[in-house]
């Protein structure tokens, strides 16, 4: 459902709930730094009997915001395992239909010993041979082998399928705690990739504060993580060629 | 080798029924949905997580801001930790924008079941960028001799 007139021809990212909400919170700093308004919303019956206030009026749980050359679609609640696929392609579909030139989903790899790493790396995985030799040139350190489990990785699927460029970024966080730090080099990396520039030094000052109020939006996203299996992410894959 | 101490019927019995009521209780606060805050204790419940390995079992917990110097860590009983944590600062629900509660809040507590024997008593605790780790060695029974 469209609020406002959408530009064509933008770059569709997504940050959904998912390991150390990194996509939620990479999202929401976005938008509150580039003053994106929200352009569209989703309103299907797949989605939970929820809504949010905001400033006493109500809003759809998955949203779109945007300006002339972005397009960032948010969820402010975890999406059942039930619902990911028709949710997904509903929003992959209609940013086709908006000409996006890219999909950039923003989330996090889980890694044990997340305390002791200094410098958080961020990886990346493309739809196409083109895209990923794009991200490879731009520096970014390619996920060669391995699962993706959850929104991202049927965002990335379904891109492939229907021949849209589409990039995942993934940054090493907590598997069950906010992690703002993630999401501030997920921001980086986007930068890299798209020229929008934004500053994350707010992001980082105020990641006590976003780890007190994703904690609710956390415990919710992990029993549907559960679902998922998310934990197959850790797992060797067998490579049958 | 240790020797197993030889308990009586009874005790094994009454040690089973006393399990299985814990576990029941367990159970049943695990179904029953309740918000992370008490207003009245004015205290905030931390996310946490816990992994069992062969040799120790590991608990963390989400300490946002926690002044490291409050934070306690007491053993409640052979299988539950509790952790109690002062917050730099008292949180209100007006700080979220939430005017439909009132409340303020300036502890992160939480009381944790240890699924498997620990040595209470060999706790390592440590606290980085606002997670407490807290390592316990596990307890293991007499060991059967490999021939």
């Amino acid at each position: 459902m469209e609020t406002k007139d959408v530009p064509h021809g933008a770059v569709m990212l997504f940050g959904f709930p998912d390991v150390g909400l990194v996509g939620v919170i990479a999202a929401s700093h976005l938008i509150s730094e580039l003053n994106l308004t929200e352009v569209a919303y989703v309103d299907s019956r797949l989605l939970p009997p929820l809504i949010v206030l905001h400033e006493g009026l109500p809003h759809s749980s998955i949203r779109i915001f945007g300006n002339h050359n972005i397009l960032l679609a948010v969820s402010e609640t975890a999406i059942s395992a039930d619902t990911i696929y028709p949710i997904m392609h509903t929003l992959v579909d209609w940013g086709r239909d908006k000409n996006v030139k890219m999909m950039i989903s923003m989330s996090g790899i889980p890694v044990q010993d997340r305390q002791d790493i200094e410098e958080i790396k961020v990886f990346a995985a493309a739809s196409s041979r083109d895209t990923l030799k794009m991200v490879q040139d731009k520096g970014i350190e390619v996920l060669k082998e391995g699962y993706m489990v959850g929104p991202q990785a049927i965002t990335m699927q379904y891109c492939a399928s229907k021949g849209v460029p589409a990039i995942t970024l993934l940054a090493q966080c907590f598997f069950k705690y906010p992690d703002p730090e993630a999401a501030a080099e997920v921001l980086r990396k986007l930068t890299k990739i798209t020229g929008i520039k934004m500053d994350v030094s707010k992001l980082l000052d105020k990641g006590e504060e976003i780890r007190l109020r994703a904690r609710d939006v956390m415990k919710r996203t992990q029993q549907e993580l559960t679902k998922m299996k998310k934990t197959q992410e850790y797992d060797i894959p067998l490579y049958v060629s | 080798m240790s020797t197993r101490k030889k308990r009586s019927i009874f005790d094994i019995v009454d040690e089973y029924f006393e399990n299985l009521e814990e576990w029941t209780e367990r159970f049943r606060e695990s179904l029953i949905e309740k918000p992370s805050w008490n207003r009245r204790a004015c205290t905030i419940e931390p996310l946490r997580d816990i992994m069992v390995a062969p040799a120790e079992v590991t608990l963390t917990v989400d300490l946002p801001y926690a002044e490291e110097n409050t934070i306690q860590v007491k053993p409640i009983s052979k299988d539950t930790i509790e952790i109690l944590a002062k917050m730099k600062r008292k949180v209100r629900f007006d700080d979220f924008g939430i005017t439909h509660y009132k409340g303020e809040f300036q502890t992160l507590h939480c009381q944790t079941h240890i699924p498997v024997p620990v040595d209470m008593d060999k706790m390592e605790i440590r606290f980085k960028k606002g997670i407490l780790e807290i390592r316990l060695p596990r307890k293991h029974g007499y060991e059967i001799p490999i021939e």
